[in-house]
């Protein structure tokens, strides 16, 4: 056999095993996808998005979880973006070179990294054990503390690709770090910051654990965040593992809900970085 | 050779000598820029050694030299810009009309808004071509709207881009060509009224239109400013500047009069580097 | 002196050398057409003489050659400094050269009209004397540029004076032939050509050794050169010896 031969032996052996590898992987995301609009989409209706979550056997929605999941995640990013930013910014600008900025870092990778029951368990000592009940406040710092990690990320990363030269010439033309960090380096990065929100949101959208031990549950509508407070997660969690079928096909819907709601900020994430790469 | 060796004056002759003579007998320009035993270090490492050289008013001063050699260094320190990075330092005088530009309490941003700088990648920032030259304006000084719209225009037609973007003035800047955007830069700069522009290869990634295009806005600027530029190019070098200093390893070899550089330089250092002899 | 560094590109060492090849092959043919000149007149050899008009436009085309390439090298390798001064020499001195040459060849278009009669024996030696001074100044200064060697250029610079100081002598002698017998003038007159054009090809060396000097140095040969042509302003007064 001349070498050409083996080398093409060879070329399309690692070419066979690459594609196996890559539909073994996509195979599953598809047989996931498929089971839950298969078991899903069969009971998804307009009742799902205006009533409540029902007691076992009666007819019901998901009205509750979905405004409870809103209102956490919202709260959560207000909550975790402007001190995930803040601290991006202070280790990509004004503490490139300082002791603070490698440590800062290397915590937050360790955060980014930390199991969510982990922050639940953390927040359940600190505010939900002194307030003594549950609360929508407690849920949505715990989620806040793992947007702030993702955050503080792509923050410090999309700063640190700016070009240097676009720093250093609007330093040249006499600009304080103030306004050349947010005229030039934020307008620079602005869609990968954004890209890195919008993925954090995708993140605690569908985290259970941290909410188990912070916002727990509630059967009804409540928009006080106070009081225990529901959310998709959780209400999946409970329904699924409920032995009534009207509760598993909700908990089949929701998580439908929650999948093509993450999928459709990934792909306007992806969007995003896109529109960056090309201005 | 030896008829020649005293007007070979680099690193050996003492400071003063170099301005006080007067290298153009029928010019006699005053020192815009004065040079004085400057050293610089990045860390532990001693880039620049004892360098004396002046910048002439209203001349075109280029320094050229091996990649390495120090000049862009030198550019650098004029403005101030190393000042951004740690571990970088200056020793030396560096007099622009006679302040030294060194000094701990001089306030950067003045300098530098004195002291303009186009850097070897054009870098337009990413907003539109008239916010690009309107935002430094409007920082330094109260204008209106109409002074304003007439400091831009006036920026660009300077710099000889007027015409090509006049009609498209809210276009964003990275639309622009590269010879398009540096030109953009040069208006950037031009439009804060500096005394001194330093050009660090302002060139090198532009084809040999765009660079011509540049020359001869070079040849036309410095009817009123005081201009020191790097390069790469001893032709473009030749073609532009006034004075010419070669600098090697950190040394500041040969300062003279371009003409006298081009044909008949004084140091052997000098005219191997120039006729492409070295190593 | 010492040897130039090598440049990076090595095709520009090439083309410097290539043109200082054809100086050098100028200079030498120049030499020969000055010789045989000199012969040709000595023993009126027509045939040797309608040779050297004949070689003239091999010096000629070498002048071209050399331009060509010169104004090529120019453009392609954009030379700087003591390269530019070198290329611009070699056009220089090609164009002295090639003068030379055109001179040498007037003087072999004169030898046959120029009889060679015995009194006038005294007055070719003259001639003969002062062609074998101008040919060991192009000698030294063809030899000057080929090595760079600035001293011996001054030196044929400041020798162009004994040149002409033959020449003033060679040029009384002459209007003192042609006072005593007006039959001489032709011969007189024709030889008071050759030895201006040799006079002139000396001044070509000098304008070579100044060419040497800018080369080298970088800059003009500013001292005032000794000048010791009187033939402009020598006058015999015509006495009546009635």
């Amino acid at each position: 056999m001349d070498r050409y031969a083996w080398r093409r032996l060879r070329n399309s052996i690692v070419i066979t095993l690459s594609i196996g590898a890559t539909a073994l992987g996509l195979g599953w995301l598809i047989l996931i996808l498929g089971s839950l609009v298969y078991e899903g989409l069969s009971g998804l209706s307009l009742a799902v998005f205006t009533q409540m979550t029902p007691p076992p056997g009666a007819d019901g929605g998901l009205l509750n979880p979905i405004i409870g999941s809103l209102i956490l995640t919202v709260l959560a990013i207000l909550i975790g973006t402007p001190i995930g930013m803040l601290a991006g910014t202070y280790m990509a600008e004004y503490g490139k070179f300082a002791k603070l900025t490698v440590v800062v870092r290397f915590i937050n990778d360790i955060l980014l990294s930390a199991p969510s029951i982990v922050v639940g368990l953390f927040v359940y000592e600190i505010l939900v054990a002194p307030m003594g009940h549950f609360s929508g406040w407690a849920g949505a710092v715990a989620l806040a503390l793992i947007v702030i990690p993702v955050v503080v990320r792509t923050t410090e990363d999309m700063l640190s690709l700016v070009p240097k030269e676009l720093r250093e010439s609007a330093t040249a033309l006499g600009l304080p770090l103030a306004h050349v960090i947010r005229y030039v380096s934020y307008r620079a990065a602005l869609a990968g910051i954004i890209t890195g929100v919008l993925l954090a949101v995708a993140r605690i959208s569908g985290e259970t654990a941290p909410l188990l031990f912070t916002a727990l549950n509630n059967q009804f509508f409540s928009t006080n965040l106070n009081a225990p407070i529901s959310s998709l997660p959780v209400v999946i969690f409970q329904f699924a593992l409920s032995p009534y079928e009207d509760w598993q096909k909700l908990a089949w819907i929701g998580a439908l809900i929650i999948t093509f709601a993450v999928l459709a900020l990934s792909i306007t994430a992806r969007a995003l970085s896109a529109s960056r790469k090309s201005p | 050779m030896n008829s020649l060796a005293g007007i070979s004056h680099g690193v050996q002759s003492p400071a003063p000598t170099i301005a006080d003579r007067s290298i153009d007998d029928a010019g006699k320009p005053a020192a815009k820029i004065l040079i004085r035993n400057l050293n610089f270090y990045y860390g532990d490492n001693k880039a620049l050694k004892s360098i004396n050289v002046p910048l002439y008013e209203r001349k075109v001063t280029a320094f050229i030299g091996p990649s390495g050699c120090g000049k862009s260094t030198l550019l650098r320190i004029l403005n101030r810009i190393y000042s951004l990075y740690p571990h970088q330092r200056a020793e030396g005088d560096v007099l622009l009309d006679g302040a030294n530009i060194l000094d701990p309490g001089q306030d950067l941003n003045l300098l530098r808004a004195r002291i303009g700088m186009v850097f070897q990648k054009p870098t337009p920032f990413p907003m539109s071509i008239y916010e690009n030259i309107a935002f430094g304006v409007r920082l330094f000084e109260k204008l209106s709207r109409a002074e304003i719209d007439e400091r831009v225009q006036s920026a660009l037609r300077r710099a000889a881009i007027w015409d090509e973007v006049k009609d498209k003035l809210q276009a964003n800047g990275l639309s622009l060509s590269g010879g398009q955007q540096q030109r953009l830069c040069i208006a950037r700069t031009v439009a804060l009224r500096p005394e001194v522009i330093l050009l660090d290869e302002p060139c090198s990634a532009l084809d040999p239109i765009s660079t011509a295009k540049i020359e001869e806005l070079i040849d036309e600027l410095k009817d009123d400013y005081t201009i020191a530029i790097v390069t790469h190019n001893m032709q473009q070098a030749a073609r532009v500047s006034d004075y010419t200093a070669f600098m090697y390893l950190g040394e500041l070899v040969e300062f003279d009069t371009t003409s006298k550089m081009f044909t008949s330089p004084g140091d052997r250092r000098t005219q191997d580097y120039i006729t492409g002899r070295f190593g | 002196m010492a040897m130039m560094m090598e440049h990076t590109i090595k095709a520009f060492d090439a083309d410097l050398q290539d043109l200082a090849r054809m100086i050098a092959e100028m200079g030498g043919l120049a030499e020969r057409q000055i010789g045989d000149a000199l012969d040709a007149l000595n023993r009126h050899d027509a045939v040797l003489a309608r040779g050297i008009v004949a070689a003239d436009a091999r010096i000629d085309a070498l002048q071209r050659e050399i331009e060509e390439k010169a104004i090529l090298t120019i453009a392609r390798r954009q030379p700087m400094a003591v390269d530019l001064r070198d290329i611009v020499s070699a056009l220089r001195v090609s164009n002295d050269l090639e003068r030379i040459g055109d001179l040498a060849k007037n003087i072999a278009k004169r030898v046959e009209v120029v009889e060679n009669e015995l009194k006038l024996q005294k007055v070719m030696r003259g001639v003969e004397h002062m062609t074998e001074l101008v040919l060991t100044q192009i000698k030294d200064v063809l030899d000057a540029f080929a090595r760079r060697d600035v001293g011996k250029a001054v030196q044929v610079w400041r020798g162009d004076e004994e040149v002409d100081a033959v020449n003033n002598s060679l040029f009384r002698e002459l209007l003192t032939y042609m006072m005593e017998d007006p039959r001489n003038i032709s011969v007189c007159i024709h030889l008071l050509f050759c030895a201006k054009n040799i006079e002139r090809m000396g001044d070509h060396a000098t304008n070579i050794a100044e060419t040497i000097y800018y080369k080298v140095e970088g800059h003009a040969l500013t001292d005032e050169r000794p000048k010791g042509d009187t033939t402009s302003t020598t006058n015999i007064p015509y006495r009546d010896e009635r």
